[in-house]
């Protein structure tokens, strides 16, 4: 797996360099630490330099390639990712001022155009232990499975993950027959319903890479409740879907970029 | 007693939910290519013009008698002001259980100089609370059935307090537009086809039912005829059923609310009812289930263009004002949810969703809520 790490400024650097390192670990590919800094700015140029050779410390990986680039991030970071050919691209959300919040985070925009998975570390950062994987029983599910099992092939030790899936339905009308959108994830299972035999379908998959599992379901609105559970689990990591594109992207609602705007915990978009 | 419209719903989603195939039916009940026209169902198109006609007949009785009912509403039930008949049309649209007659009835009552234009205004929102009940009492009916509560009331209860949420700021702003005289240029009178049909047609027949009947009575088969109309145009609309429904991924998919708004004005647009519109949701999914996150923008959508059908009483009543009321009302309800739409809708969304939990968590809520509803109308008829 092609891993690139960014790196856009030179505050907190510690942390994305830690948090990526559990991915470089049993990477079999190089991984390439990319450090985007401001035009003109010759102090930071010196400090990236520091970083990047404390970054080849830090993360064990036997190949790593390096690259500074200057000028627009966003630009700079899906050139590179897309000449790269990468499958893994690890950034960081900058925390936005007030007046930021009014356009959309960068990791987002990075998110949105990038043309691989897209990890974006924010908020509480530490070994990745447990693991919230949102399946929401879209035609891209299957690559969700597959991509979250590679990814947690490359961390040490053994991940615990929670297959969620958030039922947001309510009846229609009045003389529906609702207990489905009662029932826990065991009985909807049991029953064989569409989302029953979506997580025991990730399920299968998942523990076919020897990972220990526990399907989960939760009722009410899809960002609400992935949110809470991120929480209420106390998860490392929070692993969705990537937005649809084409003409989808004009009808759906962009339920990734709410969680990566939201979420207190790094999320990985799968794409 | 004529079965109204949106009562007649209730059996068409009871229908529609006995016979709920399974995902795999639906799978294997693909039908057949077949050419477009093949599905041109003539009988449809001449109920279609049946229910236009009566529309159009009953209209013109309610005109003629609406003006003999001036000392009923005015000193037998004392509608007098603005509250009176918000309350009036609400409580008249829980009577017959349907809202459309209601507000086609106040444009009777504006033509015939027995309310003024802030009274039909308000008696059209009335009337526009008392038909969003009507989902609501229907899924009442199945808690007294022994049906889970939650279930059977959400989208009864999110249909109600989505209007009442959009209709309230919305009357505000469509007062202020009539009090203001902004709208008032926006007048569309009747063309010259449309009088010549009436008077040829429509009047003579009108006519001689006014010589039958006393004119109270004549507004009140005005009434009845409104009735038969909206449920002979119910029967014109193509069923959805569900092993045709090609739309079974709705439920499965968050559509950005701006296309669930447009998708909810335009299906209203042609059902021209909410309730209707909101039934036509159960076949979208094989099971039934539609999303939160896609519902509220949907009756939002259906809310506005649900005034389609008044909009076309004003225009044969051949008076300008009332459109000019009815045009008032959709513009005022738009923007109210427009800005709804852009500004706070995650918000929104979750105050709704939890006002609904909150009313059917227990019993007790539920009662709170039920008596509110309906004292609030007799109150404002009181006031």
């Amino acid at each position: 797996m092609k891993i690139l790490t960014v790196i856009q400024d030179t505050t907190n650097t510690k942390n994305i360099l830690q948090f990526t390192a559990q991915f470089n670990s049993r990477a079999d590919e190089s991984t390439t630490i990319l450090a985007n800094i401001g035009d003109g700015a010759d102090d930071n140029h010196q400090s990236v330099h520091a970083i990047l050779a404390e970054a080849c410390i830090k993360v064990p990986q036997p190949v790593i390639q390096t690259l500074i680039r200057a000028g627009n991030p966003v630009k700079n970071i899906l050139y590179e990712a897309e000449a790269g050919n990468y499958d893994l691209v690890i950034v960081r959300d900058r925390t936005q001022h007030r007046l930021e919040r009014f356009v959309r985070a960068r990791a987002v925009r990075i998110a949105d155009r990038v043309p691989c998975s897209v990890l974006v570390i924010k908020g509480k950062t530490g070994p990745i232990q447990r693991i919230l994987m949102c399946d929401s029983g879209s035609a891209e599910s299957p690559l969700l499975g597959c991509f979250t099992a590679q990814v947690i092939e490359l961390l040490p030790g053994d991940q615990d993950v929670t297959v969620l899936h958030v039922m947001s339905q309510i009846s229609a009308g009045p003389g529906v027959e609702g207990e489905q959108l009662r029932a826990n994830a065991d009985e909807l299972i049991d029953i064989h319903t569409p989302e029953g035999d979506l997580l025991e379908r990730d399920l299968h998959s998942l523990e076919k890479s020897g990972l220990s599992t526990v399907p989960k379901i939760r009722h009410g609105l899809v960002v609400d409740e992935i949110l809470a559970e991120g929480q209420s689990g106390d998860y490392d990591l929070i692993i969705i879907g990537a937005h649809r594109q084409k003409w989808q992207q004009f009808l759906l609602e962009d339920l990734s970029r709410q969680i990566i705007e939201q979420a207190d915990r790094p999320v990985l978009i799968v794409r | 007693m004529q079965k109204s419209r949106e009562a007649n719903l209730a059996s068409k989603i009871t229908f529609q939910t006995q016979y709920l195939p399974t995902a795999v039916e639906v799978q294997e009940t693909q039908p057949a290519q077949v050419s477009w026209w093949k599905h041109i169902r003539v009988e449809k198109i001449g109920l279609f013009i049946i229910s236009l006609f009566l529309f159009t007949l009953a209209i013109t009785l309610m005109k003629d008698g609406a003006r003999s009912l001036s000392p009923l509403l005015q000193n037998t039930f004392s509608i007098n002001n603005v509250a009176n008949c918000l309350g009036f049309g609400w409580f008249f649209a829980y009577f017959i259980m349907s809202g459309s007659p209601v507000a086609a009835a106040s444009l009777t009552f504006f033509d015939a100089g027995v309310i003024d234009k802030m009274g039909a205004f308000a008696m059209i929102t009335g009337s526009r609370f008392g038909a969003s009940f009507i989902v609501l009492f229907i899924g009442f009916l199945y808690v007294l059935k022994g049906r889970d509560r939650s279930t059977s009331l959400s989208m009864g209860l999110l249909s109600l307090l989505v209007t009442f949420s959009t209709y309230l700021p919305g009357f505000i702003l469509g007062a202020i537009f009539l009090q203001s005289g902004w709208l008032d240029s926006m007048q569309l009178r009747s063309g010259a086809l449309l009088s010549s049909i009436i008077d040829f047609a429509i009047a003579p027949l009108a006519g001689f039912i006014g010589t039958l009947l006393p004119n109270w009575l004549v507004f009140c088969a005005g009434l009845g005829i409104t009735l038969l109309s909206f449920s002979l145009f119910d029967k014109c609309l193509p069923q959805m059923a569900l092993q045709e429904s090609h739309l079974g991924r709705m439920s499965r998919l968050v559509f950005r609310p701006s296309v669930m708004f447009l998708l909810g004005a335009l299906v209203t647009m042609v059902s021209m009812s909410v309730s209707l519109s909101l039934s036509l949701l159960v076949p979208f999914s094989a099971r039934g289930f539609v999303r939160r996150e896609n519902v509220i923008p949907y009756i939002m959508g259906a809310n506005i263009t649900t005034f389609i059908d008044t909009l076309l009483a004003a225009v044969l009543l051949r008076n300008a004002s009332a459109f000019t009321i009815i045009f008032a009302g959709i513009l005022s309800i738009a923007i109210i949810s427009i800005l709804i739409l852009i500004t706070f809708h995650r918000k929104y969304r979750t105050l709704i969703l939890g006002s609904v939990d909150w009313i059917t968590a227990n019993n007790r809520n539920l009662a709170i809520f039920m008596v509110v509803i309906f004292a609030l109308p007799l109150i404002l008829i009181l006031v």
